[in-house]
C-alpha cells in the first residue's frame, strides 16, 4: 500500500510542478537565417533575462524556412535574410497583421583564416587571385540572399570571370563559412555578422563595400500560426528595441534609413 | 540531366570500388577467428547508424588541410579533396561500405564449411578455394552488394551536401539538384527530376531482381539480418 | 603396374584438449597404428571419431602429439611440424560428402588434380570415373544424381589424387544395403591395388561385419579395444560399447560364488532370486557386476528342455512381444528378471507364442559377457 501511495505522491508532484512551470512563461519558437547565428543568440539571452519567456531558435537558410512555413511548420517568429520571403508569406496570409518589419541590413565580407596571410585588408578583391587560393566559398546565389549579394559584388568587382572556376557553393552562408573554417576553401564570401562572431574573429576580414550590391534588407514576421500571440509579439517588439539593435550593430548590421541607430547599452563579452 | 548522369557515374564508380575492397574485407570478416573481429564489424556498420551529417562533418575536417586525407591529397596532387568528384567517391565509398560488405559476409558465411575443408584437403590454396568454391556460390550476395551500393549512392544526399560544394557537372548530384530547385521554389523542375530519378532507379532494380529471379536465386535471402 | 601406391602405416599418438586449462571440455587421448587395408573406427556418437579424422587430415590441430604416414611426418608438436591439409596427401570423404554443387561430376573429380598437366589429368579422371562406374554421369551436377552415385563420385574425387591415407566418415550411413554392398566392393577392389591405410568411421555394426579386417573401438576419446572385430565387439568390455554393438540385455547382478576349476562363477540378478552361470572374471563374492547378453543368443522353449549343454535354463512368462523388422522381440519375465529374446516369425507361429505363456529361457554361459562402466 505504501508503495502505491508513494508513486501517486510523486505523480501528483510532477503534475503540479509542470503546471507551475507552465505558468512561469511561454516558449517562443523562432526560425532565423543563418547569418544571425551569433547575434540572435545574444539577443535571445538578453530577452530571456528580462522576461519569463524562453526562446528556442533554429538556424538555417531562409528559403528552406519559407518552404517549411508554407507547408505548416509551427514557428512563431521568422527572421529572414531578405525581404522577399516574408513578403510572400504575408501575401499568402500567413503573417500576423502589422508584423512585417525590416529589422536590419546585412553586409558581406571576405574572410580567411589568419595563418594564410592573404592580407585581405589591403589586397581586397585581388586576394582572390592569389595562386594559393584554390577554392572560394560562397552561399548558393540561386536561393540564398547573401549568395545573391556576393555574386553581384563579384560581378561588379571585375574579376568574376577570372576566379569563377574556383567558386564552390554552400547551401547557406553558414556552410560557406564551414568550408573556409575547415580549410577546404581558402577564402569565403560570408556574412559580416559571422566574420565578426567569436568563432571567426581571429581570421582576416574585409568588409565588402555596401554599394557593390543591392542592400540585403532583412525582415522579420510574426506568423499567424503562433499559439501564443502575446509572447511572440513581445519578442518581436524586443527586436525593434535599443537593446537588440545595439547587439546587431556589434555584429556589423546597419539599419534602414527610417530608424536611427542608438548606442549599444550592453556589456562587451 | 547533367546531374543525373553525374549521379549515375558516381554510383557506378563507387559500386566498382566497393566490389574491389569489399570482397577481401568481407572474406576476412567471414573467415577470421580473431577475437577483435567484432570491433571491425562495428566500424563497418557505423555508417548504418550515424546520420550522414556526422560522417559528412568528419569528412569535411579530414579532407581539410589539417586532416589526414587532405594532407595526403595535397601532397600527391597539389590540391584539396573536397569539392571534387573524387572527394565524393571517397565519401560515398565510406558511406555505402556496410551495404556492400554485409551482404557479402552473409553470403560467404552461408557457404558450408565442409566444402571449404574438402577443397583444402584436395590441395587447393585459400585463394583457389575462394575463386572456385566460395565465389560461385556467393553470386546472389555479390549481386545484392552491387545493387545496394549503387542504389544507396544514387540516393545519397547528406554527405554530398556537406563536402560537395554544389559544382555543376562535378559535385552537383541529382539529389542536390532537386533540393536546390525546391529551395528556389522551382517545384516543377524539382518534380521533373524526381520523377526521372524514381523511374530510373525502379528500372534498374527491376532488371536486377528480375534477372536474379530467373536464374533461380533469391537475392532477398542474403539481405543482412543484423 | 603404373599408378600403384604403397604407403606405410598411419600412426597417430595424439591428445586433443578443448575448453579452458583447468576444465577441459573434451579430451581425445589416443594412440593408434593403422596398417594398409581397411580399419574400422567404431564407437558411439561423441566418442571422438570425427575429431581423430580431422586431426589426421590437418583440419584440427591436436594439443600435443605426432601423426605420421610411414616415415613421413604430418604433425609433430615437439618438432614444430604441422603440414597444412593441402600438403598431407590425405583423402577425406565427409559424411555430407561435400561435393561442389556448382561443378559437374567431372569437374568435381578433377578438382584435386589442378597441379597435374591437362592431358594426364583427363586420363586419370576417365580411369577413376570408370573404376567407380560413374563415367556416364560426368556432365551432371551433384544435385542431379542419386545418393549412391554421389557417394561414388565423392570417393572417386578423393582417390584420384592417389592419396597416402583415406579417411571415410560414415560414408554409407544413408544408403540401403544393396548400394552399400556394391560401393564397398568397389572400394575393396580399389584397395587391392592401392595399398594404403583406410580409416573408416561408423557406428553401424552391419558395416563392421561387411568390411571387417580390423577394428579400433573408441569411447569418450579413448581407445578401448583394437584388433579383430570378433574380439573387440563380440566380447565387449564396456557398457556403452556393448549397447552400441547390439547387446540388448544389460543385467545388474551380484557375484555369489566362484568355481575357478570350471572357469565359471554364479551371479544373482539384481532384485531377484535368479542365479545364472557366467564366465569367471576377477571378482569376489558380493561384487556388483553387469552382464551383457545378446537377444539373439537367448533361446526359448515351450517345454522344459533337457540334454542341453547350456547351463542356464530359466522358467518364465512372456510379458510382451513386438515386431522389430524381421524379428520378434519377446520379453520374458523369469521371477522378476526380465530378459529379451529375438525369435523369427516362423518360430512365433510354430511355438504358438503369446503373452502370458510359460516358456523356458535358455542362456549359454559364454553368451554372458561381463562389462564395466
Amino acid at each position: 500500500m505504501t508503495y502505491i501511495s508513494k508513486i501517486l505522491g510523486v505523480a501528483a508532484l510532477l503534475i503540479m510542478g509542470s503546471a507551475v512551470a507552465r505558468g512561469q512563461g511561454a516558449q517562443i519558437s523562432v526560425a532565423a537565417a543563418a547569418d544571425l547565428t551569433f547575434a540572435l543568440n545574444e539577443i535571445a539571452k538578453e530577452y530571456e533575462s528580462q522576461t519569463h519567456n524562453k526562446v528556442k531558435i533554429v538556424y538555417g537558410s531562409s528559403g528552406n524556412f519559407f518552404s517549411q512555413i508554407q507547408n505548416g511548420a509551427p514557428f512563431d517568429v521568422f527572421l529572414s535574410a531578405d525581404l522577399e520571403y516574408p513578403r510572400k508569406l504575408q501575401a499568402a496570409g500567413l503573417v500576423e497583421s502589422g508584423t512585417l518589419y525590416r529589422y536590419a541590413i546585412g553586409e558581406i565580407a571576405l574572410w580567411c583564416p589568419a595563418n594564410l596571410s592573404l592580407d585581405l585588408k589591403n589586397k581586397h578583391w585581388n586576394a582572390l587571385k592569389d595562386p594559393r587560393v584554390q577554392k572560394i566559398a560562397m552561399a548558393n546565389p540561386a536561393h540564398a540572399p547573401y549568395g545573391r549579394a556576393a555574386l553581384e559584388a563579384l560581378q561588379k568587382s571585375g574579376i568574376y570571370s577570372q576566379i569563377q572556376p574556383k567558386l564552390v557553393y554552400g547551401e547557406n552562408i553558414s556552410q560557406a563559412a564551414q568550408f573556409v573554417q575547415s580549410g577546404n576553401a581558402q577564402i569565403g564570401i560570408v556574412a559580416l555578422s559571422l566574420a565578426l562572431s567569436p568563432a571567426m574573429k581571429s581570421g582576416e576580414t574585409w568588409e565588402i563595400p555596401g554599394d557593390m550590391h543591392e542592400p540585403i534588407e532583412q525582415a522579420v514576421v510574426v506568423l499567424k500560426r503562433t499559439k501564443d500571440k502575446p509572447a511572440a509579439r513581445s519578442f518581436f517588439n524586443f527586436l525593434k528595441g535599443d537593446s537588440a539593435r545595439g547587439i546587431l550593430v556589434d555584429y556589423g548590421f546597419t539599419f534602414p534609413a527610417h530608424a536611427p541607430v542608438a548606442p549599444s547599452t550592453r556589456r562587451e563579452p | 540531366m547533367e546531374a543525373l548522369f553525374l549521379s549515375v557515374r558516381l554510383a557506378l564508380c563507387v559500386s566498382a570500388i566497393l566490389f574491389a575492397i569489399g570482397m577481401p574485407l568481407a572474406y576476412w570478416l567471414a573467415y577470421s577467428r580473431w577475437r577483435g573481429k567484432f570491433l571491425v564489424e562495428s566500424v563497418v556498420a557505423l555508417p548504418l547508424v550515424l546520420p550522414p551529417t556526422v560522417l559528412g562533418f568528419y569528412l569535411l575536417v579530414a579532407m581539410g588541410p589539417r586532416g589526414p586525407l587532405g594532407k595526403l591529397w595535397q601532397a600527391l596532387f597539389g590540391h584539396g579533396l573536397a569539392f571534387t568528384f573524387t572527394g565524393l567517391i571517397v565519401a560515398s565509398v565510406l558511406y555505402s561500405l556496410p551495404f556492400a560488405v554485409q551482404p557479402l559476409v552473409a553470403s560467404f558465411e552461408g557457404v558450408d564449411r565442409k566444402l571449404l575443408d574438402a577443397s583444402a584437403v584436395l590441395g587447393a590454396s585459400a585463394l583457389r578455394t575462394f575463386r572456385r568454391v566460395v565465389f560461385p556460390m556467393s553470386i546472389p550476395g555479390v549481386l545484392t552488394a552491387l545493387v545496394l551500393s549503387f542504389a544507396h549512392t544514387l540516393g545519397e544526399f547528406g554527405v554530398v551536401l556537406m563536402v560537395g560544394g554544389n559544382l555543376p557537372g562535378i559535385t552537383r548530384t541529382v539529389s542536390i539538384d532537386i533540393y536546390d530547385h525546391v529551395q528556389s521554389l522551382e517545384y516543377a523542375d524539382a518534380n521533373r527530376m524526381a520523377v526521372i530519378l524514381l523511374v530510373f532507379s525502379f528500372a534498374v532494380l527491376s532488371v536486377v531482381y528480375g534477372v536474379n529471379r530467373r536464374v533461380g536465386r533469391r537475392v532477398w535471402a542474403t539481405w543482412p539480418a543484423r | 603396374m603404373a599408378g600403384e601406391v604403397e604407403s606405410g602405416a598411419l600412426t597417430a599418438l595424439i591428445r586433443v584438449q578443448r575448453g579452458g586449462a583447468s576444465q577441459p571440455v573434451f579430451v581425445l587421448d589416443i594412440s593408434v597404428a593403422v596398417p594398409s587395408g581397411i580399419t574400422i573406427l567404431f564407437g558411439p556418437s561423441g566418442s571422438g571419431k570425427s575429431t581423430l579424422l580431422d586431426c589426421v587430415a590437418g583440419l584440427l590441430r591436436p594439443t600435443v602429439g605426432r601423426i605420421a604416414v610411414g616415415d613421413r611426418v604430418l604433425f609433430d608438436s615437439s618438432g614444430g611440424v604441422n603440414l597444412p591439409p593441402q600438403q598431407r596427401r590425405v583423402a577425406y570423404v565427409f559424411q555430407s560428402l561435400a561435393l561442389f554443387p556448382r561443378m559437374s561430376v567431372e569437374e568435381n573429380v578433377a578438382y584435386g588434380l589442378a597441379d597435374t598437366p591437362e592431358a594426364r589429368r583427363g586420363e586419370r579422371v576417365d580411369l577413376i570415373l570408370a573404376a567407380f562406374r560413374v563415367a556416364h554421369l560426368r556432365s551432371r551436377k551433384p544435385g542431379e544424381i542419386s545418393g549412391g552415385e554421389q557417394q561414388r563420385v565423392a570417393l572417386a574425387r578423393s582417390l584420384v589424387t592417389l592419396p597416402q591415407v583415406l579417411l571415410l566418415d560414415e560414408p554409407l550411413s544413408r544408403l540401403d544395403a544393396e548400394l552399400k554392398a556394391s560401393i564397398v566392393e568397389d572400394l575393396r577392389a580399389w584397395n587391392q591395388t592401392q595399398r594404403i591405410p583406410i580409416l573408416y568411421v561408423t557406428h553401424s555394426r552391419d558395416e563392421v561385419d561387411a568390411l571387417a579386417q580390423r577394428v579400433i573401438a573408441i569411447e569418450h576419446g579413448r581407445v578401448i579395444g583394437q584388433g579383430h572385430p570378433r574380439e573387440v565387439l563380440d566380447a565387449p568390455r564396456r557398457t556403452r560399447l556393448a549397447l552400441a554393438a547390439g547387446f540388448e540385455n544389460l543385467l545388474d547382478a551380484t557375484v555369489v560364488s566362484l568355481r575357478e576349476a570350471d572357469g565359471v562363477m554364479s551371479a544373482r540378478l539384481a532384485e531377484t532370486a535368479v542365479e545364472i552361470e557366467v564366465p569367471l572374471s576377477y571378482a569376489t563374492p558380493g561384487d556388483r557386476v553387469r552382464i551383457a547378453v545378446r537377444a539373439g543368443d537367448i533361446m526359448l522353449a515351450t517345454q522344459h528342455p533337457s540334454g542341453l549343454s547350456a547351463r542356464n535354463v530359466l522358467e518364465g512368462q512372456i510379458e510382451s512381444m513386438e515386431h522389430r523388422g524381421t524379428l520378434i522381440a519377446v520379453h520374458v519375465n523369469c521371477r522378476s528378471a526380465v530378459l529379451m529374446s529375438h525369435v523369427t516369425p516362423g518360430a512365433l507361429r510354430s511355438l504358438e507364442l503369446s503373452t502370458g505363456k510359460t516358456v523356458w529361457v535358455v542362456l549359454k554361459t559364454h553368451s554372458c559377457h561381463l562389462v564395466s562402466d
